[in-house]
């Protein structure tokens, strides 16, 4: 353009007819964010999926287990970061759709003469997604703090593990803006959600894939979907540089959007070095590091528990736990006072040490049992704590003061196992619902397996049959009789029909064998 | 009389597409109210609608609009904060109300104040007539109401350059006549710039016309002054004249002809229309029609 033009004789652009028309771009930005996040509510995948995981949430929180009263919190914050997946998805393809609007419906060539330019609808259209982001930071943060207000809670989580869902929420919004600009057409999105899942299953999250790799998936695998809970030092998990890495990373694709779709301002482009500076620290950050360290502190909270444990002593029992668990210490002890109160002497004067282990040897991966002590007087204790695992416990506590040690109790296979059961049950508010949760089979009737935090026991049908009558008759009868004849109850040699007499029920019929079990 | 201030002047204007010269060294200039651009199919007409709305740069030439220079960015911003522009097929969401529609696009145009734009928005609807629809989604709407929402669109904000492409194409009379009355409105003050291919259009609605063909501007000035330009080159026969520049049997069964009369002729009143067909000088397949 040469030609010199003239300069128009007046400038007639009327200023009072101007309607109140602040000329704050960045204040157009968030009234356009605020739209397409309106917009993006009323879309019914995403209004769908929201609903569906408040409503999980919900439900979660209604329908709790024993177990859900002592939540250890740094497993509580990992279970957060798969929640929001499949709103994040409809999240990506909603707005994907949204940026795409003005090509699919024909606005694009007048809306193009209009004054905010694309790469600041692009901006707002990035922007409308953060609502959902802190939407999924507030489900996470009612999760997370409805088991930490618990009483029982155990330890502490992760500001990054918790960060993991509400940014993954943030990236695939992110996603969907920046596919809209590169590659606008409505199957690219879906295509790219399945391309990304198969990517991160088959590649990233299998074994083979070196950590490094693995960490660069979104969500880090969960590193405990079905072992115990372990102490958070142990987890080797590098949730702050993860959180990092994706934050640097909704950052810099956000950038790429924007400058895909015209943006060339210094801010941005100095932005856009700082988000990939970020995401660069993060990746490597996150990085395994020192991994023989951590190996070895695994195996000593594995082997040597009493290494990093402290103890307590109550009434003649000491607890012994890693230090998140200190709390929980005096759950145990409500346990080990009941089941001994019902002991005979000299068991109830036993000095019991109640010692809290785990078994990371398979990985954390792995649900492990655990090894019967052969240190006498120590009664295993986990690492999850409430609803099952209490009758099981007091199951534990009572072989040991039965047996003497938890591998001695563990070939247990005479009328000893009615002392056990006894002991564990006769002091149970709810003698048959606990009996029936420990026994492998929910059953209250017949052989069984009986769960211990070791080795299961062996129920016999016998053993079943005179453990029932037992339940049946006052628990104050029965405490002074198992008192009177500790000796024999206790003793080896000691068959459940004899058992049966010394405690005045019926002697069960048929022939007694250990193999009678499942 | 002092002729009214002059708000866009546009020199040398030329923009090729391919090998074909959209437009060739278009000047021209407006002034405050309705300007009609008339102009045969594939004159240019879109093309220089675009190009002064900033749609697409030109490759030669230049022009100031309401004293903006759109060759800076500063100055593209400025003409677009004070540009309404409606297209010849104009987009919209169908799934946006009337009122959603308008008001997204007054939030691009920068009307941020939320109080402030929802009153403008109401008020724009309220001058296209569609307040009592403005919660319609925009698929439900008739064609007529959609063109009058595209219109609010352009208008929103309170524009001093309007630029209105063919609005009136695919309506039918009754609309046509709203329409006009609400393009007329908006003349009021602004600088509209209309382009149609009818001539009815310009002769009810415009102060000044611009007749464009094969790119170049082939006249500009008032829709008298084209009218004139037939004077005592109309005349009536009972049979096509051949020495017509252009002819069309009327309804009475008799030949209209536009050309240089033969001596004795019967002649007849000019119209807007003949005028143009003049200013074309066969250049429109109108004219042999």
């Amino acid at each position: 353009m040469s030609t010199t033009v003239k300069e128009p004789t007046t400038d007639p652009t009327p200023a009072d007819a101007a309607p109140a028309r602040a000329a704050h771009r960045t204040a157009a930005v968030l009234a356009l964010a605020r739209v397409e996040a309106r917009e993006l509510v009323m879309q019914i995948p995403v209004l769908f999926f929201f609903l569906l995981e408040a409503g999980l949430l919900v439900w979660k929180c209604w329908d709790e287990e024993g177990m859900d009263a002592f939540p250890v919190l740094n497993t509580v914050d990992r279970d957060t970061q798969s929640g929001p997946l499949l709103a994040s998805i409809a999240l990506l393809i909603c707005v994907n759709v949204a940026v795409q609007r003005d090509r699919r419906n024909g606005t694009a060539q007048q809306f193009g003469v209009l004054p905010l330019e694309p790469w600041r609808r692009t901006l707002a259209h990035l922007l409308s997604v953060v609502p959902f982001a802190l939407l999924a930071a507030l489900l996470v943060a009612v999760e997370y703090g409805w088991s930490a207000l618990k009483p029982g809670a155990v330890g502490h989580g992760s500001l990054g593990e918790l960060a993991v869902g509400p940014l993954m929420v943030l990236l695939t919004g992110v996603v969907g803006v920046l596919l809209a600009r590169l590659l606008p057409s409505s199957l690219v999105p879906i295509l790219f959600a399945v391309a990304v899942y198969f990517l991160i299953t088959s590649l990233l999250m299998t074994d083979g894939a070196p950590e490094g790799v693995r960490r660069l998936a979104p969500v880090l695998d969960a590193g405990g979907g079905g072992g115990d809970p372990v102490p958070s030092d142990l987890l080797g998990r590098p949730a702050s540089w993860h959180a990092l890495y994706l934050a640097g990373l909704c950052a810099l694709l956000a950038c790429a959007a924007l400058l895909v779709a015209g943006g060339r301002t210094r801010a941005l482009k100095a932005v856009t070095a700082v988000a990939l500076a970020v995401t660069a620290a993060g990746a490597v950050g996150q990085l395994p590091r020192d991994t023989a360290a951590l190996e070895a502190a695994r195996k000593t909270a594995s082997t040597a528990p009493e290494r990093v444990q402290s103890c307590t002593t109550r009434d003649g029992a000491t607890y012994c736990s890693f230090p998140e668990w200190n709390g929980v210490r005096r759950e145990w002890a409500k346990v080990v006072d009941r089941v001994r109160a019902a002991a005979g002497a000299p068991a109830s004067d036993l000095r019991l040490t109640v010692r809290q282990r785990i078994d990371t040897s398979g990985g954390l991966e792995v649900d492990s049992t655990l090894a019967p002590s052969t240190t006498p007087g120590e009664v295993t204790v986990g690492t999850r704590w409430g609803g099952n695992r209490v009758g099981e416990f007091a199951v534990g506590v009572a072989a040991v003061l039965v047996a003497g040690t938890e591998a001695r109790a563990d070939a247990l296979c005479d009328g000893r196992m009615v002392t056990v059961m006894w002991l564990a049950l006769g002091s149970d508010p709810h003698p048959l619902t606990t009996f029936r949760n420990v026994r492998l089979d929910d059953e209250v009737t017949g052989s069984g397996v009986v769960l211990a935090p070791t080795d299961p026991l062996s129920l016999t049908a016998q053993q079943t049959e005179v453990l029932r009558a037992l339940l049946d008759r006052p628990r104050a009868e029965v405490t002074a009789r198992v008192k009177a004849h500790w000796r024999d109850l206790t003793s080896p040699r000691t068959t459940t029909a004899q058992t049966a007499r010394l405690l005045g029920v019926p002697v069960p019929k048929g022939v007694e064998t250990c193999a009678d079990d499942e | 009389m002092t002729p009214a201030p002059t708000t866009l002047t546009a020199s040398g204007l030329t923009l090729r597409y391919g090998g074909t010269r959209a437009l060739d060294d278009v000047s021209l200039s407006l002034t405050r109210g309705v300007t009609g651009l008339l102009g045969p199919n594939g004159a240019g007409k879109t093309t220089l609608l675009r190009v002064l709305a900033t749609a697409v740069p030109p490759d030669g030439g230049g022009f100031r609009a309401l004293g903006h220079d759109p060759r800076t960015s500063a100055g593209r911003l400025a003409l677009r904060r004070e540009l309404g522009y409606l297209p010849q097929t104009p987009g919209f969401h169908p799934d946006f109300t009337a009122f959603e529609f308008v008001d997204y696009v007054a939030i691009l145009k920068e009307l941020t104040d939320r109080g402030a734009r929802h009153r403008e928005v109401r008020r724009v609807l309220e001058a296209v007539d569609l307040s009592e629809v403005r919660g319609k989604r925009i698929k439900r709407l008739s064609g007529g109401m959609r063109q009058r929402v595209a219109l609010a669109a352009a208008l929103v904000g309170d524009p001093g350059f309007l630029v209105l492409d063919e609005p009136t194409v695919g309506l039918d009379p009754e609309q046509r006549m709203r329409f006009r009355e609400l393009v007329a409105e908006a003349g009021e003050g602004r600088t509209v710039l209309l382009s149609t291919h009818q001539t009815e259009d310009v002769a009810m609605l415009c102060h000044r016309v611009v007749v464009l063909a094969h790119g170049r501007v082939r006249f500009e000035g008032t829709p008298a002054e084209l009218t004139a330009r037939a004077a005592g080159r109309v005349w009536s026969s009972a049979r096509r004249d051949p020495a017509a520049r252009a002819g069309w049997r009327t309804g009475t069964g008799t030949f209209r002809n536009v050309g240089d009369p033969p001596e004795g002729a019967d002649l007849l009143e000019p119209t807007l229309e003949d005028g143009y067909l003049l200013t074309l000088d066969g250049d429109s397949a109108a004219v042999t029609a």
